[in-house]
């Protein structure tokens, strides 16, 4: 049973390395770092006390929100999607991700206190 | 004048509206104010006259009209001939030409007015026309102007008429405009023109049925709802309303067919031993009395008990007013409805009447006894002392905690001798030091003696424990009482055992300010210890390490990295926009930073724009660290 959990894994992990283009694994330690950042967060919360509210408030949501424009932006630039996103140019969604991160991080200033 | 007069609402209704005599004292005021034109004098004479008031100066009256007359005009012809028909001795005097323009006028080419005014002015003239003709004219204007005034004024036009004349077409439309009034909650009846409309229908209608002997189609309620709205208004705007009015009053208090009566009673209906008689006055919608009236009570019970007292007893006719020595019947104190039928005449409506009347009587206190008792014992072990009404128990008494204070008595009528149980008995102490007082209600037992016992211990509360002499009084009240009792019985000492602090503190600092409020901010959480905090910051920091690590790993770098000036401006924008959001946090509001932003914002879209371009040809490998680092900034709490 844990044999096959390890195989799959171990598989899983063989075909992301070598059939992931570069770009995006680079893109994917992005969203892991992220994670992990909102995970840690979210712990001192549990552990500790939500005290400055706002404060955690805008940096989780400021995760929360980096994490999603992540993802849209590897769903865009992923060669396998080309079809679907055939007017957005890996640029293009660049400039996006850009601009909506902009956004984003008034609002997180903005809640920041 | 007060009256006790309750409308039964759903047997007979009666008049809750007339003219009462000080009423047509101010409507003969406002008639008979001096005339400046022959309209005012005819409003100001034959409104008097209706209200069968005296026209002063019947001279002067005639030497005006003669001297206003227009022989020319219809309208002053009118008011002219009608005016000198209600004066003696003046005679207009009449041409042909006068005669022929009055005769003219009555066509159903003139107005409703037109032929009303010159049919009046050719009747009270003397002059002869053709009956059968006004009322081919009339019921042609009928049929033109079909408003309540226009048929009003055909209605006393065909008044003057022949009664061999085809009235009956006429005659109708008083049913016809019956139909229009509107009822108003069943107790006024009006036509939505107003006032003057209402009445000069009531004239009207009682004026034609009176000239051809015909009962009109009015039932009694419409008749005094009719009243009612007519007598309403006690203020008149015009001298035309108030001529109305007056014309009302003679045509409801003198026709053929339905006189309304208001029965009201002399001064308050209340009898009683001093006075035994109830007075009525029975007048007309004016205040005239009816002498003809027989007044008679049908039934009299009393409110409490419902028993009849009296039935079918006849009021005497004493100098106008209706008198019965009610109190020959020996009732008990309280209210009686009486119902009351007014007879002696076939035209009388609202000759049923309920009134409302009061029987008082005097009350006497007896057998009032003072006493201490010993808690222990019976009130019959201890002596008692007798008090007389008015005066005062000469000793005082000393109630505590092992004795209590009790006091006994009756209420009786002094007329009869009954006992009485009045509304409002109490018992009041008075603190003769503090003024502070404490009313108690003493009830009667079953044989209608009174019994107050006061237990200091059980009763402290309500004295707030304050021992002192107190001043004992006793209250007695009913509205059926002519001599409400406040007497000061006697002193009682009362003594506290817990006596508290005085209690007179209290009452001051009601009035003191009270502290002032003070904002308070919501107190600050307990931070936690600077170790627990730092180390979650590097904790939360730890993760971008990891992401450096991973990225050197996987081969990212920024070997793509050109000098061109579009690259750098971006970069620099982009670094900019980074710094403006941290000077957001800390100096600036949002509308400064958008300002900024937009600079900033506009020429690192432009540079973007163009560097992306530029790399959209070739791939392009290194991400830009920029954003990644707003995210971590915001971590450090």
């Amino acid at each position: 049973m844990s044999n096959s959990v390890i195989s799959v894994i171990s598989r899983f992990l063989e075909e992301y390395t070598t059939t992931t283009p570069n770009k995006l694994k680079v893109v994917d330690a992005y969203l892991l770092y992220i994670l992990l950042t909102g995970a840690l967060q979210f712990l001192y919360c549990l552990l500790v006390g939500t005290f400055p509210f706002n404060s955690f408030l805008s940096g989780f949501i400021s995760c929360v929100g980096s994490f999603i424009l992540a993802v849209c932006l590897r769903i865009q630039i992923n060669p396998q999607n080309k079809g679907e996103f055939l007017s957005v140019s890996p640029e293009r969604a660049f400039a996006d991700f850009l601009f909506a991160h902009t956004v984003l991080h008034l609002v997180v200033m903005n809640f920041i206190g | 004048m007060s009256l006790v007069l309750t409308l039964a609402g759903v047997q007979a209704l009666t008049p809750a509206h007339y003219l009462s005599l000080s009423d047509v004292a101010r409507l003969q005021t406002l008639l008979g104010q001096e005339f400046s034109s022959l309209e005012s004098a005819y409003y100001s004479v034959v409104g008097l006259t209706k209200l069968g008031a005296n026209v002063p100066d019947h001279n002067d009256v005639c030497q005006f009209l003669k001297s206003q007359l227009d022989p020319t005009s219809v309208d002053s012809l009118f008011f002219a001939a009608e005016t000198s028909q209600a004066i003696s001795g003046c005679e207009i005097p009449v041409s042909n030409e006068t005669r022929d323009i009055l005769l003219a006028a009555v066509s159903e080419d003139s107005t409703m007015t037109q032929i009303h005014r010159a049919v009046s002015a050719l009747s009270s003239l003397g002059l002869p026309l053709t009956s059968q003709e006004v009322v081919g004219a009339l019921t042609a204007r009928i049929n033109k102007e079909d408003n309540v005034m226009a048929i009003t004024l055909a209605l006393q036009t065909a008044a003057r008429l022949s009664q061999q004349a085809e009235l009956g077409g006429i005659l109708e439309e008083i049913e016809d405009l019956t139909a229009r009034l509107d009822d108003l909650g069943g107790i006024y009846l009006q036509f939505e023109e107003g006032l003057e409309a209402t009445a000069m229908f009531v004239t009207a209608a009682y004026a034609l049925s009176d000239h051809v002997d015909m009962e009109p189609p009015l039932k009694e309620d419409q008749v005094i709802q009719l009243v009612n709205s007519i007598f309403s208004k006690k203020s008149w705007d015009s001298l035309a309303e108030a001529f109305s009015v007056a014309s009302a009053a003679a045509a409801l208090s003198s026709n053929r067919f339905h006189v309304p009566v208001v029965v009201s009673a002399q001064g308050p209906a209340t009898v009683s031993h001093s006075q035994p008689t109830l007075q009525l006055l029975v007048t007309d919608v004016m205040s005239q009395p009816l002498a003809s009236a027989k007044v008679l009570v049908e039934s009299a019970y009393a409110v409490a008990s419902k028993s009849v007292i009296l039935s079918k007893a006849p009021f005497t006719l004493n100098d106008g007013v209706f008198e019965l020595n009610f109190m020959s019947n020996q009732p008990a104190s309280g209210y009686y409805q009486f119902t009351v039928a007014v007879t002696g005449d076939s035209r009388l409506v609202a000759n049923h009447v309920e009134l409302k009347v009061k029987v008082s009587t005097e009350v006497a206190v007896t057998n009032m006894d003072l006493a201490v008792v010993d808690k222990d014992q019976s009130i019959g072990t201890k002596t008692t002392t007798r008090v007389d009404y008015p005066s005062k128990a000469k000793s005082s008494f000393t109630a505590d905690s092992h004795l209590n204070f009790a006091m006994s008595f009756q209420l009786v009528d002094v007329n009869t001798g009954v006992e009485l149980t009045p509304h409002q008995t109490f018992v009041r102490l008075h603190n003769q030091k503090t003024g502070q007082e404490v009313v108690f209600v003493a009830e009667p037992d079953s044989k209608n003696l009174y019994k107050f016992e006061l237990d200091t211990a059980e009763r402290k509360s309500e004295f707030d424990s304050i021992s002192g002499t107190y001043s004992l009084y006793l209250i007695v009240g009913d509205a059926t009482l002519e001599n409400p009792i406040l007497w000061n019985v006697a002193d009682v000492v009362l003594k506290f055992v817990d006596e508290e602090a005085p209690a007179m503190v209290q009452p001051k600092t009601l009035y003191v300010p009270k502290p002032e409020i003070q904002h308070l901010f919501r107190e600050p959480e307990k931070k936690p210890p600077t170790v627990v905090s730092n180390t979650f910051t590097a904790l939360i920091l730890s993760p971008f390490l990891l992401l450096l690590i991973l990225w050197l790993k996987l081969g990212a770098n920024i070997s793509n990295f050109s000098f061109s000036p579009s690259t750098i401006l971006f970069h620099v924008g982009h670094a900019a926009m980074l710094g403006l959001m941290y000077v957001y946090w800390t100096h600036l509001n949002m509308f400064q930073t958008l300002k900024y932003l937009a600079l900033v914002g506009g020429v690192t879209f432009l540079a973007g724009n163009r560097m992306l371009a530029q790399k959209a040809v070739k791939r392009y490998e290194s991400f830009y660290f920029q954003d990644l680092f707003s995210g971590f900034t915001l971590l450090c709490f």
